[in-house]
Order: C-alpha cells, then sequence, then structure tokens
C-alpha cells in the first residue's frame, strides 16, 4: 500500500474521533452487542414477561409466578446488539486519479467514517471493489491497521457486484463512497446495496477536475480505467456541455437514490475537510 | 504583365512565414490529460466533432488569414509596380502666348475660351499628367508635369499672352521631344494651323479666335533731329472694311495731335513731326477696340551720346580739317578734356578709356585708284564706296595684330587695333595732299562711322524706345544692374561682362540702373502680323487617334497589396471578437 495513502489513513483516523456515526433506530438489531437492540434478548435489562413457549429457555423460567400461579411464564430482556458499518470503497482506478488528492481523499474519509463508527460502537467492515468485492484485511481493527488498500482496478464496483458481491451483514449502515462515473443505472447498483440495510448512504467523491470544466485549448483526455483517449477542443460551449452531464450524472444518482431510501452528498477530494459538515447533513456523522 | 518590385529586399520579410507557422504548431498541439471516466466526455466526443470543426476549419482559417495578410505586407512593402493599361495617354498643352489672344469678343477674349475648354477636357477626360507650353516668340516649358486640374490651373497664371510672335510649329516640335513621341498634344491658339490637313494621330488643333476688326500702331520711332525730336507713328487699319479712329498724340501736358483717321481696309498711314528734344515721354494712343494692346505707344526721348575728342594732330591744315569733319557729324562733345578718342600721328594713345586715330604716314606717295576691297560688314565701312577716289598711302604691310577693314591690293589702307584694355586703335593709311578721299562723300561717313562706333561702345543705353520681344543692349563697365520691368517685378544682375542683352517680354517703360545711375527705356506693342486679327478664327483640327487611347503604363499597385490585408485583418479582427476564430 502506499505510504501516501498510509498517511491518509491516519489522518483520516485522527480526524474521525472528532465524529461518531449516527445510527439508525432500525439498525439497532444484530449480533449481542453493547447496544439495546430493538427485540428481547439475552442483556440483564428486564423487559417483559410471558408465557413459556416451548423451545424458550428454561433459565429464564420465572419460579416465582409459577410457584403462585401454577403457571409457566418466563422473563423477558432486552436484547443487547452491536451496530454494524459496511464500507464500500470504489476501488477503480479513478479514484486514484493522477495529479490529484482523489486517493488520499478516499483513505481519509473511509478512516474517518470507520473511526465514526467506532465512536459510536459500531463494528465495520470494508469492502473494495476490485474483482468482485474483497475485504480489506484487518479491516475490523483501526484504520491504520488496514492494509492492501490499493485503487487501481479496472472494474466499475457495478462489474465488481456481477463478479463477486460483498457479503454485507444484516441491518448495517452501508456507505458506498465513489465518483459514481460509470455509465449505467444507478438503480440496479443502489437496490443491490440497499437490500437488508438500515440505513444506505452515497458519498460521491470527485476531484477538482472532475468537477470543474478543463481549461480552454486542445486537449487530449485519457480516461484512466480503460486508457481510451479522446481529442477534443475545448472552449466555453464544450464547458457547458460538460459540466451539464454531470450534474445530469448527479441527478440521475440523487433520483435512484431518492427511490430507494438513500441519501447522497459530492464532496471534492481537495476540499474535504471543509465539506464534512455534508455528512452531518445527511445525517451520516453527528460530533462525538 | 510581370511586376517589377522596386525593393525586392524586402522578401526578407517573408521570414516571418515559418515564424507564424512555428506559433500556430505549437499552439495548437493536444495537451494530455488524464480523466476519471470517458462518461461525462461522451458528449463531448459528439460535441468533439463539433469542436474538430471548429478545431480545423476556424483555427487554420485565421492562421490562413494571418498567412495570407502578412504575405501581402511583404509583397507590399517590395513596392510592386504593374504594366497597367492607362486609359488616356499623357498630355502636352501648347498655349499660344501671342498678344492677339487678348482680343475681346462679347466681353471674352480667345485666352478665357481656350482656359474654359481646357478645365472642360479636364472635367470629363482627365489625362495622366500634363505638361505646359508656352509658344511665344521662342517655346518655353511651364514648371514640371501636372497631375491635376489645380496644378494645371495654377500653372496657367504664368500664361499671359503678352508676345509679339508664336512660335507654335516649335512648340509642337519641343512637345513632341519632350515626351518621346507617347504624349497627346493639345494647341490651344486662335488661328488656323499653317496647312489644315492635320496627319498626325497625336495632335489637336484648338482655335478660339474671331476675325475682328482693329486698329493697330505698326511703326513708332523717336529719333534726335538736330536740337529737335523726329517722331514716326504709323497707324493701320487691319480690317476688311474702312473705319475711323481718333489718333491723340501728347507728351507731358501738351497735346502735339488729336486727329480722326480714316483709313480703308488694309490701309496705313504714317504720321511724321518734330518735338522738342526737351520733351519728356510721348504718348500716342487710339480708339478702343478689341485688342487694347496695340492702341498705345509710349516713347522716349533718344539717347544722344556725344563723344569728347582731341585733334592732336601736327599738320594744321589736316588738324582743322579733320576738327571740321568731325563738327559737321554733331556726334562730338562740346569740350575735349579726358578725351574719348584722339587724333594724332603717333603710335601712343592718350588717356585710360580713349580711342586713338593714328594718320601713320603723311608722306606717302603711292596713289591707289582701286580696285579697294572694303569689309562691309565692319562699323566703319558703313556705307563707304570709294568710287573715284584717289587714295595716297605708304606701300606697307599691316602690323600684327591689325585687322584691316579697307585695302588697296595688299596694302591696307585703314585698320583696326584691339589692345589688352579694349580700346581701339585705328591707323589710317592715307596722305591727304594727293588723295581724293576728303572731297567725297565717303570722308564725313567714314568719320561719322568712326564716332557712332565709340558711341555704341560707352556705357548705357543703346536706344530708349523698342519693340516688345527684342533685346535691348546695355554696355556696362561690369558693375551690378537693376532691372525695374513696366509690372513692377525687377531683375538683378551681380555682375555683368561688359555687355548686357536685356528682354522685354512686357510693354511699358523699363528702369535700368547701373553705376547709380538710372536709364529708362519704352517698349511698345508693334507687330502688324499679331495685331492683324482677320484671319482668327475658331474650330477644331486633326484629332487623337482612337488607337493611341490605350497603353501600358507601369504603374504602383502597392495600395492594391495594402487594401487586401487591410480587409484580411479586418475580417481576422471580426471572427476573433465573435469568439469564432478564438483558439
Amino acid at each position: 500500500m502506499e505510504t501516501a495513502l498510509r498517511q491518509a489513513l491516519h489522518a483520516g483516523e485522527k480526524l474521525g474521533l472528532r465524529y461518531a456515526l449516527q445510527i439508525p433506530q432500525v439498525a439497532a438489531s444484530g449480533w449481542t452487542g453493547s447496544r439495546s437492540g430493538r427485540r428481547a434478548g439475552s442483556s440483564i435489562d428486564f423487559q417483559d414477561f410471558r408465557e413459556y413457549q416451548p423451545g424458550d429457555d428454561l433459565r429464564f423460567i420465572d419460579w416465582g409466578i409459577y410457584a403462585r400461579s401454577d403457571r409457566l411464564t418466563v422473563k423477558l430482556f432486552r436484547e443487547e446488539v452491536t451496530p454494524h458499518l459496511d464500507l464500500i470503497l470504489d476501488g477503480s482506478r479513478s479514484m486514484n486519479l493522477e495529479d490529484t488528492a482523489k486517493a488520499g481523499a478516499v483513505a481519509k474519509l473511509a478512516a474517518l467514517l470507520a473511526t465514526a463508527a467506532a465512536n459510536a460502537q459500531c463494528t465495520q467492515s470494508v469492502w473494495l471493489s476490485g474483482e468482485g468485492f474483497q475485504r480489506l484485511p484487518n479491516d475490523s481493527l483501526t484504520p491504520s491497521a488496514w492494509d492492501k488498500l490499493v485503487l487501481s482496478s479496472q472494474r466499475t464496483p457495478e462489474q465488481s457486484f456481477e463478479i463477486l458481491p460483498p457479503k454485507f451483514r444484516r441491518l448495517g449502515v452501508r456507505v458506498l463512497i465513489s465518483d459514481l462515473l460509470w455509465p449505467g443505472e444507478p438503480a440496479q447498483m443502489l437496490r443491490r446495496l440497499r437490500d437488508g440495510a438500515a440505513a444506505l448512504f452515497v458519498v460521491q467523491l470527485l476531484a477538482r477536475d472532475d468537477a470543474n470544466p478543463p481549461e480552454h485549448g486542445n486537449l487530449r483526455v485519457v480516461d484512466s480505467e480503460t486508457g481510451g483517449e479522446s481529442e477534443i477542443y475545448i472552449d466555453a460551449s464544450i464547458a457547458k456541455q460538460y459540466s451539464d452531464n454531470l450534474a445530469r450524472l448527479q441527478q440521475s444518482w440523487a433520483d435512484a437514490c431518492r427511490q430507494y431510501g438513500a441519501r447522497m452528498t459530492t464532496l471534492i477530494a481537495e476540499n474535504l475537510e471543509d465539506s464534512l459538515g455534508e455528512l452531518e447533513a445527511i445525517q451520516l456523522l453527528a460530533p462525538a | 504583365m510581370i511586376p517589377f518590385l522596386t525593393y525586392p529586399l524586402a522578401l526578407m520579410a517573408l521570414a516571418a512565414v515559418p515564424a507564424l507557422a512555428a506559433i500556430y504548431l505549437l499552439r495548437n498541439r493536444f495537451r494530455r490529460r488524464q480523466v476519471s471516466s470517458l462518461v461525462l466526455w461522451q458528449f463531448q466526443v459528439q460535441s468533439k466533432a463539433g469542436g474538430a470543426k471548429i478545431n480545423r476549419l476556424q483555427l487554420p482559417l485565421l492562421f490562413f488569414l494571418e498567412l495570407l495578410a502578412l504575405v501581402l505586407l511583404v509583397v507590399a512593402a517590395t513596392g510592386p509596380q504593374w504594366k497597367l493599361p492607362q486609359s488616356a495617354r499623357p498630355l502636352i498643352v501648347v498655349l499660344d502666348d501671342s498678344y492677339s489672344m487678348r482680343a475681346v469678343s462679347d466681353n471674352l477674349s480667345a485666352q478665357a475660351r481656350a482656359h474654359d475648354f481646357l478645365e472642360r477636357l479636364f472635367r470629363h477626360q482627365p489625362p495622366p499628367s500634363t505638361r505646359l507650353i508656352l509658344a511665344g516668340g521662342d517655346p518655353r516649358s511651364l514648371g514640371t508635369t501636372a497631375k491635376s486640374w489645380r496644378e494645371v490651373n495654377e500653372l496657367l497664371s504664368q500664361w499671359q499672352c503678352r508676345a509679339p510672335a508664336a512660335a507654335i510649329d516649335t512648340a509642337i516640335t519641343l512637345a513632341a521631344e519632350v515626351d518621346k513621341q507617347q504624349a497627346n498634344i493639345l494647341v490651344l491658339t486662335d488661328h488656323r494651323p499653317g496647312d489644315e490637313k492635320i496627319s498626325n494621330q497625336r495632335l489637336e488643333w484648338h482655335a478660339f479666335g474671331l476675325p475682328l476688326d482693329n486698329f493697330a500702331m505698326v511703326n513708332a520711332s523717336r529719333t534726335a533731329f538736330g536740337e529737335r525730336d523726329r517722331c514716326l507713328l504709323e497707324v493701320a487699319n487691319l480690317s476688311s472694311n474702312a473705319h475711323a479712329t481718333k489718333l491723340t498724340v501728347q507728351y507731358g501736358s501738351n497735346t502735339v495731335q488729336s486727329t480722326s483717321i480714316l483709313l480703308g481696309a488694309h490701309e496705313s498711314q504714317r504720321l511724321v513731326f518734330n518735338i522738342p528734344a526737351e520733351a519728356p515721354l510721348l504718348r500716342a494712343t487710339l480708339d478702343a477696340d478689341p485688342l487694347a494692346e496695340d492702341n498705345e505707344v509710349q516713347l522716349l526721348p533718344p539717347i544722344r551720346k556725344r563723344v569728347r575728342v582731341q585733334v592732336a594732330l601736327a599738320n594744321e591744315n589736316l588738324a582743322a580739317l579733320v576738327s571740321r569733319t568731325l563738327d559737321a557729324t554733331g556726334l562730338r562733345a562740346a569740350i575735349s578734356e579726358n578725351p574719348e578718342l584722339v587724333f594724332h600721328e603717333t603710335g601712343t594713345a592718350a588717356g585710360s578709356n580713349a580711342w586713338s586715330m593714328a594718320w601713320s604716314t603723311l608722306a606717302a606717295t603711292n596713289a591707289y585708284t582701286g580696285p579697294f576691297i572694303v569689309d562691309t560688314s565692319h562699323p566703319l565701312a558703313a556705307g563707304i564706296a570709294l568710287e573715284g577716289v584717289v587714295w595716297a598711302a605708304a606701300a606697307a604691310t599691316n602690323a600684327p595684330g591689325d585687322v584691316p577693314v579697307i585695302f588697296a591690293g595688299n596694302t591696307p589702307l585703314l585698320s583696326v587695333h584691339e589692345d589688352p584694355l579694349g580700346r581701339r586703335q585705328l591707323t589710317l593709311n592715307l596722305n591727304p595732299e594727293i588723295s581724293t578721299l576728303q572731297n567725297t562723300p565717303d570722308w564725313p561717313i567714314l568719320f561719322w562711322n568712326i564716332l557712332a562706333w565709340r558711341i555704341s561702345e560707352m556705357p548705357g543705353l543703346q536706344e530708349s524706345n523698342a519693340r516688345l520681344g527684342t533685346e535691348v543692349d546695355l554696355k556696362t563697365t561690369g558693375e551690378a544692374v537693376t532691372v525695374t520691368q513696366p509690372d513692377g517685378g525687377k531683375r538683378f544682375f551681380p555682375k555683368t561682362g561688359g555687355e548686357l542683352a536685356l528682354e522685354t517680354p512686357l510693354p511699358g517703360i523699363y528702369s535700368v540702373v547701373a553705376n547709380a545711375t538710372t536709364n529708362q527705356f519704352s517698349v511698345n506693342v508693334l507687330a502688324a502680323d499679331k495685331s492683324d486679327l482677320a484671319a482668327c478664327a475658331t474650330g477644331q483640327w486633326g484629332k487623337w487617334g482612337e488607337d493611341t487611347e490605350h497603353r501600358l503604363v507601369e504603374a504602383s499597385v502597392v495600395w492594391v497589396f495594402g487594401l487586401l490585408a487591410l480587409a484580411l485583418l479586418t475580417t481576422h479582427l471580426w471572427l476573433v471578437a465573435t469568439a469564432k476564430g478564438r483558439s
């Protein structure tokens, strides 16, 4: 893994100490953990009584009530759960665009979210797209312990889904970090991500060069993923068309997010630290 | 049709063309840029065609505009000359400068009518260039070539029509030589051409005169006649009908004559009368008629010069004879101090400017009866016949440097020698005692000639009245001379070589100041030929040939290239301003 990315992970981790992941109530289910779930569980917090049903744990039968009423009654305790964060990182080469701060921003943002999740006593999994989705080694540890964060895939996240989809934890909070710059319908991708998730957040991370129209002049643009080239003469009208295309793409994702109950925001890599308010605005982060 | 480049070295500026190309090459190369995905450039790919269209059409258009403008400016800098068809030939106008052009009819002179014609010609068919030649007594070119009517009109102010003659044929010859047979020649005069059938394809003769009746003074003189002046006036009726006019002659406030003169067609009348020698300027005028210039003459008193003569002959009889003869001429001054002519028997001259007459061989015994050889072109020999004369002289040959005037065989009888100071020494080889010369009319004639010749060589004007256009001789001793013309114009001659011929272009009184002495002479219009308006006519003779109206002339075409470059640069500016050609 590149040293720059390692440093970005450290920086993100440090930055994330100030935030905590906002856990939606629907996500409070899962494995026994440190948070009270919405279902009865095995914690010590009493919740209710009900009649014994075959299969109930005999340890929770309230023998005092049986003695008084000759009815088998079991005690119900509040379930203790640990919420989970699934970070889905776009591992394509476009996230490591040369001469931009995009790769560092990906690492920093992922580390920030992971740290914020830890602050909210969430577990996390980090999925990196490539030849299918793979978990980062040591992704359950602190971000500085992560390994093999390499942004060099020629596959789009959508293609990676087709090859090997991630195994998300049910009712977890899922955050997709990508530039979203690939052709195709965002709806299918969002449907898969939203399936079984407590909440889905889409963070579009763009380099400033992605967001702003290029300067006037003759340009030979090279696709960072496919290596395809195109010679274009840039003038005011072409720059406007570029901005229109970007706005149209963002609008299609925003519409799809609204359809699937996901929340979306766009951040500029070179301006990441100043844009964290956007993450609070979509109720992904909250000050710790 | 191959262009001629005046400054071919300017082609070196074409080195800017590769520089321009290099600028565009560097400017148009594609900058490589990696992008996240071409998904946002999908429209660009479509519009890339549009962009490429702009790129490959508009941008090169600007380049080619600049390239073409650059080449045009370089070519303009070389000063190209192109042989272009010229619609008309240059024009040379021969202007009749004689005073007959001033004859007025219906308040318009022939000169004014010719001027109007020339102006109309310029308005309808302006020639590329024009030269003016004044046909006076001698043809004279007026200034340089004129390009416009304004310049021509400026030159026409010198067309005064004062000359007593019009040498039009000589002027036409001069015009033909001036532009090497290339120009059209236009003659503006008041009479027909000598040969009315003009075969020259480049000559047009336009006359604007009218046959008018005119009285004119055709002769006038005032000569010394003893103690009085004798005047002669000749008045001519230069018309085909009998007419009368009134002649008025006056000097000062005295009217000498005021008579009516009736003359038949083409008749003239001479009037001879005497006036006192002390009478000042004499003025004779005729009634007004179409030509005013020849209606007046002014006559100044004749110049009376006399020679201070010293007779230093030892032979008393001979001295008495010579003195009597000199007195009889009326040309001898009363005093003899500071003599201008000395008669003596030795070979030495007396005085710084005195001429001498040496009687060399009074004892000669050879008598010659002829034949005598006389140099009749010499001033001393004018009128001398020597018929029946016995001339006794010594048989001697002439000394070196002596110019014989009268010979008898090889014996010089009268010879002249000029010394280094310009003084003349006359030598008379005559023994009057056995000769008969002093008893013949040749004797006073000889003495008259001697004194008249001496007078002609004395400083000052030779005559006080002259005809217009003639030259008036002025003898000087080398001093500066200032001449004031009748119109007030002054001519200054800082150093003269002893003799000056003064031009008389205008009629009137001229003042000559030389050596603090002021002299005057009068110039009068006395030319019967020019005063005779009967032959004047109006019309056109000859026509410029059609085949000579088109010819190729080298002309500068810098303006063509300059205008094209300007148009290209304006288009370039418009393309850049409207961003259609922005790169």
